[in-house]
């Protein structure tokens, strides 16, 4: 029962503290997602709307985390999605209200000045297939040691185990048990490079893209290595610790990385893209019926929203949903 | 050929986008900065980088493919091509005449002199004559 209420506390306590710090993960010349002076986060106002901020985001926190106690004891299947799922809306509202003040109150417009480049090699800014090929080769390796060995292979194994480390879900030695996490891996690979590949096509040149699609290309290797450890486990004894250590530090590295790519000079100081306020609804949805792009850097954290005004970007959404879904759905027995 | 040029354009400007786009690639072709032979991007390219219609691009392409500088290329951007220049149309001059009239006399009710006019007037037809 203590792990439990630490596997509701822990996701909460991440998401309230990463939400304190939200509003300072941006672009110089934006605060709350709203365009203003870039010295206005120093003045005496830009503090004050931080700070009162900050307040309203810890008294949601005070008020979920009591929610979830109160879920804990009552209803414990909820877990912690319920709690997180309340405290980011109750936070979003906060920084909603504040996107408002901002833009009304001390906003600036900004003439929405835009560039080409006419060189066609702009163009061909393309994923690294040095990089991102190994991944699929380790993949592939780890099918055919698992082809090699398939009589050793235990004929029912665990795949999924309970915060008391005790194994709480089974697979068979068939074609989806035993190959079933190294197809997950694929698939999960393919949709990072195919939005890489998106985004080197459907979205502005930035410093914020090319440290996404780097991004990208690095991420095959922690889930590469999440499914692959897993594809290996009723052959192997691998240290389920060291795997997720691994995992960590490597996952940890690449959000250092980024951050130090965005917030160098040429990062966050880059002047950000020249859109209207208006059209950023609540701070965080693009909705601009007159751009053609269909990802657009995000104004507050890392990475690409999309322009939920064009219709493409819908299709997008449910593609990358379902192509999610399809590990699961080609399982399903 | 095209390296390092750019385009620019104000969407906050009363001139319309495709407007700007094609005095944006005249100006590159007549000064001879895009030179025959050199490769623009593809209208999906340029449409995404400046957050114009597709359309709009592909228009600005088209009008100058009418006048002869560029070739189209199918689902690609376009090439520029070696053009004669035509014998100036007398329509045309007047038409020109009539604009360059206009924009002196808005100049003018700023405060610039007709000596400093004429003096920005030569340099940018020297600058565009090759």
């Amino acid at each position: 029962m203590k792990l439990e209420i630490l596997f509701i506390v822990l996701p909460l306590a991440l998401v309230a503290i990463i939400f304190q710090f939200v509003p300072l993960l941006t672009r110089r010349g934006i605060f709350f997602s709203a365009t203003v002076d870039p010295e206005f986060p120093q003045s005496a106002d830009g503090r004050r709307l931080l700070r009162s901020y900050r307040l309203q985001a810890a008294l949601w926190t005070v008020l979920t985390f009591a929610l979830a106690a109160l879920s804990a004891t009552t209803r414990p299947a909820f877990g912690a999605s319920l709690p997180v799922l309340l405290l980011v809306a109750g936070i979003g509202f906060s920084y909603w209200l504040k996107f408002r003040e901002v833009h009304e109150r001390y906003g600036l417009r900004r003439p929405e000045v835009r560039e080409a480049s006419l060189s066609p090699a702009e163009e061909t800014a393309s994923i690294r297939p040095w990089l991102v090929i190994p991944p699929f080769v380790a993949i592939a390796a780890a099918a055919f040691y698992l082809n090699a060995h398939w009589s050793q292979i235990p004929h029912q194994f665990p795949v999924h185990w309970g915060v008391n480390g005790q194994p709480n879900r089974w697979a068979s030695r068939d074609f989806a048990g035993v190959y079933g996490p190294l197809l997950t891996a694929t698939i999960m690979d393919l949709l990072c490079l195919g939005f890489a590949w998106a985004l080197l096509r459907m979205s502005r040149k930035s410093m914020m893209r090319y440290v996404t699609v780097r991004m990208l290309e690095v991420l095959l290797y922690p889930l590469t290595l999440t499914f692959v450890v897993v594809s290996l486990l009723p052959l192997m004894r691998i240290p389920l610790w060291l795997a997720a250590v691994v995992l960590f530090a490597f996952i940890a590295g690449i959000f250092f990385w980024s951050y130090r790519k965005i917030t160098a000079p040429s990062g966050l100081d880059e002047v950000p893209e020249p859109q209207n306020d208006s059209y950023w609804k609540a701070g965080v949805f693009y909705y601009n019926p007159h751009d053609p792009a269909i990802f657009v850097s995000k104004r507050v954290g890392i990475g690409y929203t999309v322009n939920f005004a064009n219709k493409m970007s819908w299709v997008v959404l449910v593609g990358i949903l379902l192509i999610a879904l399809l590990p699961a759905l080609l399982m399903r027995k | 050929m095209s390296s390092g040029l750019t385009l620019r354009i104000d969407l906050d400007s009363g001139v319309p986008a495709y407007r700007q786009i094609v005095d944006g690639l005249r100006i590159l072709l007549v000064s001879g900065k895009l030179a025959p032979g050199s490769e623009l991007p593809s209208v999906r390219r340029i449409a995404v980088d400046l957050g114009v219609h597709f359309n709009t691009v592909a228009e600005a392409y088209r009008t100058l493919a009418g006048e002869g500088w560029l070739e189209l290329l199918h689902g690609r951007g376009a090439t520029v091509i070696e053009r004669d220049a035509p014998a100036a149309n007398p329509e045309k001059v007047t038409e020109f005449r009539h604009r360059l009239r206009a924009l002196v006399a808005e100049m003018q009710s700023q405060g610039a002199s007709a000596a400093k006019l004429s003096v920005e007037l030569r340099n940018a037809a020297n600058e565009l004559d090759v």
